[in-house]
């Protein structure tokens, strides 16, 4: 059937396609400067609603009958100069760097893309509409064709059942073993349920083997022919099934490392340095103890507490030099806005403001730190500062030093990394080296003082534990000649994620300028956007797996089709609708992907929780973390499981539409 | 909702009107570059109730006569007039829909669906117009009784014997009362007593319940009982009566 160029359908999918697309642009305007929503979100959210537009445009198209391919080949191919057009007017931020206005070159590229993706939804919305019988009666019911579908699946309640005891066991057995290591290893939050659920699991992978052991040996008695054969698109089902639980298994357990890591890392710089900093564009900061309490009525604000950041360097008595960012803190409040005081693994956090109670003697590091740092390379590290403290002090310089002097001198905190590699240990002695001199005839001299240290800290993050030093706000602000005034606030919030906005709110309840506030993700932005982009680029190649999968689903429905031409005309014979034909295929198709989705999350999904349980040991010289982290996040599932759903539709539609245009005379002829 | 399932149309609404009609119709395949020519102009007419059989030595075009009046592949050329409609002219859904209530088929082989039972098999054409599936199965149920297999709706195609199987596929033609049969050598595959069988019981489905059939066959015996009997020649239908 040969259908005439419709002017109505390409002119109704390019108008459904430009209100698309000025949706996305007025989105992206009046979300973004009118909410609090990140930039992200606010991209995510107008880019969604112009792809669900351009869905839209197709599926309006289909109602003036069938695809409409070359009618929405049209409409894009206008859509295209329209769009660069309405970009050239509305001069839109460039979208590489939102500074800049995008020049002519990227709102072509634009456009284009624009364009491509107007054609291609748009096709795939005409499927949508295809598949209900859009142009006539509609037809949305579905009955027969799933029961159709369901012998072509050989999906009875046995081999259901089947499919679920395997989609089970393997996750289950995954799972079961994460939990025996953490029971083998005495852990206390195991329930009996947890234990059953084990006990469960690896039996039914054990009774999977040996069913499937029983099944082989009773096959190889039967004589030739005995054997039920199993038709080739069965078999071929079967491994599209586990074609798209792989990749969705893989997709699922690399986004969660991802995610952990991200986690962990996050975690770790806002517990060492607050959620949020509240800065002045001027220097004078000495009205900071009239500012504070304002800072800590705004709502949601947990924590204030000043800070002075400068930078040093640090020496031992040995004379080796070591750079260092020297934080001046406020003891009693630190803690309010960091997890400093709980950093602690040697000596305590309160001995910087009160020097003379640091022991003279070595002190022991502290119990239950053995927990989280333990090893070999933790022996050695305890080996060459806490052992040579104890066995020979007199290295820490203390012997040559008055006793009553020591006493009188101030405390540092300094991380595990630069203690390790000062060989420094609580009750040594180190020097701060400060540039910012007074004048001499030669240029500023550099000043310099002895500090004992009355803390070690460990925060899991190289880099903190190797460059920061931590002293007392008084004592930082006469070291650095600061008088009475700091550099900022720290501020903690009640929701990290909302920095942004509280931020601005501290800043509004100061009467803006001076103040400015710069919240976490401001200050890490270069380290969390390499981290986002790296994780787009590992989800688009793992997607690339699951796009594999499709073409196997892709082939399987393809030899479906050609095993059951009959089938096919003998329905249409009986009165069978191209939307109904289409139906039997796409429904196969997604059910084949929703099967593998769920065991590939299930799989992922055990995966993850047996390498949180098994705790999966990382090189700690390389990665600085002890333990493969991995974070389960919903949302991110339910995504995956989404794009994966998703594709396995585009996949049906090829064979689907191909099966729905077989004439009904195909199969009837007599061969 | 009012509407019998059982019950004889009424014969007698349009008499002037023939129930199906086929007005030079042409079809011709292409073979490569080769064009084939089989119907050649080829006219009937039949009117409600009427039973013809349809005889022609092999490759002549029996079943694509049959195919084209019975809307499954198109004409080259000419028309296919049901009660004065032109068939050709139905759009897909309209073709669908006409194939679904009017017509019921039946081939040499059953082409029943081997994994649903006889009696899923027999409803499917009820399921296909969307009827409620109680519905479907009670009319199949009801139609399998009428083609004496009442006591076989569990079974399987698989499980049924070649009659038996045929009687099935039968019963699924008739299921929603059309008003055409149209029968492709439905005993080409059965021995020669049960294609009696077969023969008597489509003899006695349209006395009974007055659906208009053309049946294609090879067996001149049973050709020659039939009311009715077309012959096709060289592609044009001759009344042999």
């Amino acid at each position: 059937m040969k259908t005439r160029f419709s002017f109505g359908a390409a002119a109704s999918a390019l108008v459904v396609a430009l209100l698309a697309f000025g949706a996305q642009l007025g989105l992206r305007h009046f979300v973004g400067e009118k909410t609090l929503l990140s930039p992200d979100a606010v991209l995510a959210i107008s880019f969604g609603v112009e792809a669900l537009g351009l869905l839209a445009a197709g599926f309006v198209a289909s109602f003036f009958g069938g695809l409409r391919s070359r009618e929405q080949f049209v409409s894009a191919l206008l859509l295209v100069p329209i769009a660069f057009g309405i970009l050239f007017l509305v001069k839109p931020p460039s979208f590489s760097y939102d500074r800049f206005y995008a020049d002519k070159p990227e709102m072509l590229v634009w456009a284009l893309f624009v364009g491509a993706s107007a054609f291609l939804l748009g096709l795939w919305g005409a499927s949508a509409g295809l598949l209900i019988g859009a142009g006539k009666k509609p037809d949305l019911a579905f009955a027969y064709e799933i029961g159709i579908a369901r012998t072509h699946l050989r999906l009875t309640r046995q081999t259901a059942l089947m499919l679920l005891w395997i989609g089970l066991s393997v996750p289950g057995a995954l799972f079961g073993a994460g939990i025996l290591t953490d029971w083998h290893a005495g852990a206390r939050d195991l329930t009996l349920w947890h234990k059953v659920g084990a006990c469960a699991g690896l039996g039914s992978l054990a009774l999977l083997i040996g069913y499937w052991i029983r099944t082989r040996v009773l096959n190889a008695r039967l004589l030739p022919g005995q054997a039920k054969r199993r038709p080739a698109t069965l078999v071929m089902t079967f491994i599209s099934i586990a074609g798209v639980a792989v990749g969705v298994w893989a997709l699922t357990v690399v986004l969660s490392v991802m995610s952990g890591f991200e986690a962990d890392l996050k975690q770790k710089i806002i517990g060492t340095n607050a959620h949020a900093m509240l800065l002045k564009f001027t220097d004078d900061f000495s009205d900071w103890k009239t500012v504070i309490p304002t800072v800590r009525a705004v709502p949601d604000v947990v924590g204030a507490t000043p800070f002075i950041l400068n930078e040093v360097i640090i020496a031992n008595n040995k004379g080796s030099p070591s750079g260092a960012e020297l934080k001046g803190i406020d003891v009693a409040s630190v803690g309010t806005v960091s997890e400093l005081p709980k950093q602690v693994i040697a000596g305590d956090l309160a001995w910087v403001e009160t020097p003379q109670n640091i022991p003279m003697t070595a002190v022991a590091p502290h119990a239950g730190v053995s927990d989280q740092l333990s090893g070999d390379d933790y022996q050695e590290y305890l080996d060459s500062t806490f052992g040579r403290r104890r066995d020979h002090p007199e290295e820490g310089s203390a012997s040559k030093i008055d006793p009553s002097a020591l006493t009188k001198m101030p405390g540092i905190c300094v991380g595990k990394e630069m203690s390790h590699s000062l060989r420094i240990w609580v009750g040594d002695v180190i020097s701060v080296i400060t540039p910012l001199g007074e004048m001499g005839p030669t240029g500023p001299i550099p000043r310099q003082k002895a500090f004992r240290v009355a803390c070690i800290l460990y925060s899991g993050m190289y880099e903190y534990d190797s460059k920061f030093a931590y002293i007392a706000l008084t004592e930082a602000q006469s070291f650095f000649r600061m008088k009475d005034n700091i550099v900022g606030l720290e501020m903690k919030f009640r929701d990290v994620d909302q920095a942004r906005g509280v931020g601005r709110k501290v800043v509004a309840a100061l009467k803006g300028f001076p103040f400015r506030s710069k919240d976490w993700a401001d200050l890490n932005r270069n380290l969390f956007s390499a981290l986002k982009l790296e994780k787009l680029a590992m989800a688009i190649i793992l997607t690339f797996i699951v796009l594999v999968a499709c073409f196997n689903i892709l082939s399987t429905l393809i030899m479906l089709v050609l095993e059951k031409t009959k089938e096919i005309s003998i329905l249409k014979a009986m009165g069978a609708r191209d939307a109904s034909v289409m139906k039997i295929f796409v429904i196969e198709g997604v059910t084949i992907g929703s099967i593998g989705t769920a065991i590939g999350l299930m799989m992922g999904l055990a995966s993850c929780s047996f390498v949180q349980r098994f705790g999966l040991r990382l090189d700690s010289d390389v990665y600085y973390i002890s333990y493969l982290p991995v974070l389960v996040d919903a949302g991110q599932f339910a995504l995956v499981a989404c794009v994966s759903v998703c594709l396995t539709y585009l996949a049906t539609l090829y064979p689907a539409i191909k099966a729905s245009r077989l004439s009904p005379v195909d199969g009837l002829r007599e061969d | 909702m009012g509407e019998p399932i059982i019950g004889t149309q009424s014969i007698s609404s349009a008499p002037a009107l023939a129930l199906l009609e086929a007005r030079a119709v042409h079809k011709s395949y292409w073979l490569g570059q080769k064009e084939i020519h089989v119907l050649r102009g080829a006219s009937f007419s039949l009117h409600a109730g009427e039973m013809a059989s349809l005889v022609g030595p092999s490759g002549v075009g029996k079943s694509t006569f049959l195919h084209v009046i019975g809307t499954l592949d198109p004409a080259t050329q000419g028309a296919v007039l049901f009660e004065g409609r032109d068939a050709t002219a139905f759009s897909e859904e309209e073709l669908a829909r006409f194939r679904n209530e009017t017509i019921g088929f039946v081939f040499q082989s059953h082409y029943l669906l081997p994994e649903f039972t006889a009696l899923e098999n027999a409803a499917m054409p009820a399921l296909i117009l969307r009827k409620p599936r109680e519905e479907a199965l009670a009319a199949a149920r009801e139609v399998l009784q009428l083609v004496g297999l009442g006591h076989r709706i569990e079974h399987k195609p698989g499980e049924l014997s070649g009659g038996e199987q045929q009687r099935v596929a039968l019963a699924r033609a008739l299921v929603l009362r059309p008003r055409l049969l149209l029968a492709d050598e439905p005993t080409g595959n059965l021995d020669e007593a049960t294609g009696e069988g077969i023969h008597q019981l489509l003899t006695e489905l349209n006395q009974k319940l007055g659906i208009a059939a053309i049946v294609v066959t090879h067996n001149q015996r049973l050709a020659e009982r039939m009311p009715r009997r077309l012959r096709l020649h060289e592609g044009l239908v001759i009344d042999a009566a």
